[in-house]
């Protein structure tokens, strides 16, 4: 080994803590920039504040008058969703979307702490042992049309949680607005 | 292997002394909303591209609300909402932040932000209805009120600060150098503002809103140095210091440094063992630490500044600072006399 390269080990050795310090230093501060200042304060923000209403940017367009259109917000999708969770994994579908929880699963409709969240085609595809879906219409899920018979006719004997699909995304499913006609058996009307 | 050994120790006490919080973890979700029927359908996609919805727009229009949702607490977030219907124009609002982060737009209460509001459809015909020739811009803001996250707040309650007529198709931007959001003390303002674009009524369909985006305002952050005085005497070790931090910024990294000499801002100095605080999280975060045995930082007599620093995306700011003098050496003073 020569001199040389005894002596660019030697430097290596020396500047490599230093080089080590300097990444974690960038790390800590990856968007620092040279510059640095005091912390703003209440009186210089109030001054810009003052100065920002004067130019709001808004002002170069024309004055649009009115009540305020924005009646109630959208809500909370958490209020407007159910969750299914089971293995550590959950998602939401709408609500209404499910049209069968057997009493075994019960559990499953319930978010559990530490579950990570996924969509429902990533949910689907690793819990489809215990998910059956129905795919329905749009008339369906407006209520205007009942479920198919013989769809209905399985959730008797169904074991699996039963949700409802509209080209494979989950979809709410509303009470149909026609009433189904009357189950009581009708009776012989006495010829008159 | 000595050499080697001291030469791990910064290193090994630099880590142990860094302190973070858990990245959170958001999921996307795409609702349709019928607006005549009310059904909804919940659209999966994935994290970037585009898709045509193969349920087909309500005839009183559609809305298109995309959230994301953090798992842990199980807390969802409206990103931006769409409405599409027949002959209604198109408006998408884009807001834009020195902050990089994402999914949910945020900003500081001194920090500027922009917002780019983009039309098209709107029609210019005399015949034409004057609910297809403009739309209104309107700007909400909202207080989370003090030490508020803004989780599960009655965005009903929002103030209408602004609102204006934009009559003519393409993109406008509107820059603002700081937030508008409510609160006496203008460093410590946290909230929210909104930009929503609403269509007009006409005798075919009610007012819609047909875009809306929104970015959170999280306050300045303050914090102090307590256990030494300005213009104090070190003779012997340094005194345990305690430093309180308030409203970190949810991206940030905090230290506490010193240096030779009197104050002087933009000097770099030794950061003080244990001082180092990472917050990465989606609030603001309120911590005190204490340092002892930090001697070593201090290699040399004369006066020394001690400064709280916090590292933004928006740049470095100095919380707190204060200078004292170390004079360590004893100085003895005797004769040496004999008897000659």
């Amino acid at each position: 080994m020569n001199v040389h390269a005894i002596e660019s080990i030697r430097r290596v050795w020396i500047a490599w803590p230093l080089a080590a310090l300097s990444t974690l230093h960038t790390a800590l501060c990856p968007a620092a920039p040279p510059a640095m200042r005091d912390a703003a304060t209440h009186e210089q923000l109030a001054l810009q504040l003052r100065q920002a209403q004067q130019e709001d940017p808004m002002n170069r367009l024309p004055t649009a008058q009115g009540k305020d259109p924005a009646g109630k917000p959208p809500a909370d999708l958490l209020s407007q969703s159910d969750i299914l969770c089971f293995g550590g994994m959950a998602t939401l579908v709408p609500k209404h979307a499910i049209l069968l929880i057997p009493k075994a699963m019960a559990e499953r409709t319930r978010f559990a702490a530490g579950c990570s969240l996924m969509g429902w085609a990533e949910f689907y595809a690793q819990n489809r042992g215990w998910i059956t879906t129905v795919e329905v219409t749009r008339e369906q899920a407006e209520g205007h049309e009942p479920l198919a018979a013989d769809v209905t006719k399985r959730f008797a004997e169904a074991a699996n949680l039963v949700v409802a699909t509209y080209q494979g995304g989950p979809i709410s499913v509303l009470p149909p607005k026609t009433p189904p006609p009357a189950s009581a058996p009708q009776t012989e009307k006495n010829p008159p | 292997m000595r050499l080697l050994a001291l030469r791990l120790v910064p290193l090994v006490l630099a880590a142990c002394s860094l302190a973070s919080a858990q990245t959170p973890v958001y999921t996307n979700f795409i609702r349709q909303f019928q607006t005549s029927s009310g059904v909804q359908w919940d659209a999966s996609v994935a994290a970037t591209g585009s898709q045509l919805s193969p349920l087909p727009i309500d005839s009183a229009g559609s809305r298109f609300e995309l959230w994301t949702v953090q798992a842990t607490p199980l807390t969802s977030y409206l990103l931006t909402s769409c409405f599409v219907g027949t002959y209604v124009p198109v408006a998408i609002v884009t807001l834009h932040s020195e902050d990089p982060y994402g999914p949910i737009l945020r900003t500081r209460a001194d920090r500027p932000f922009s917002v780019n509001i983009a039309v098209s459809g709107l029609l210019g015909g005399l015949t034409d209805p004057v609910s297809a020739k403009s739309v209104n811009l309107l700007r909400y803001v909202q207080s989370y009120g003090l030490g508020g996250t803004g989780v599960n707040i009655d965005r009903s309650q929002a103030t209408l600060l602004t609102q204006a007529s934009i009559t003519q198709n393409g993109t406008q931007t509107f820059s603002y150098a700081v937030t508008s959001v409510p609160g006496a003390n203008r460093a410590k303002v946290s909230g929210e503002e909104r930009f929503s674009v609403f269509t007009l009524a006409d005798y075919q369909a009610p007012v819609s809103q047909i875009a809306s985006s929104y970015i959170q305002v999280w306050p300045v952050a303050d914090g102090s140095l307590a256990g030494l005085t300005q213009g104090q005497l070190i003779r012997f070790s340094l005194p345990q210091v305690t430093v309180t931090l308030n409203d970190l910024y949810p991206s940030s990294t905090t230290y506490v440094q010193a240096y030779p000499g009197n104050p002087q801002l933009g000097t770099l100095g030794k950061t003080v063992p244990g001082s180092v605080l990472i917050v990465n999280d989606s609030v603001p975060q309120s911590r005190v630490l204490t340092l002892k045995d930090y001697d070593s930082v201090f290699d040399s007599e004369g006066t020394w500044t001690m400064e709280l620093l916090t590292v933004t995306p928006f740049g470095t700011d100095r919380l707190a600072y204060l200078s004292f003098d170390v004079e360590r050496a004893i100085n003895v003073n005797g004769t040496v006399t004999t008897i000659e």
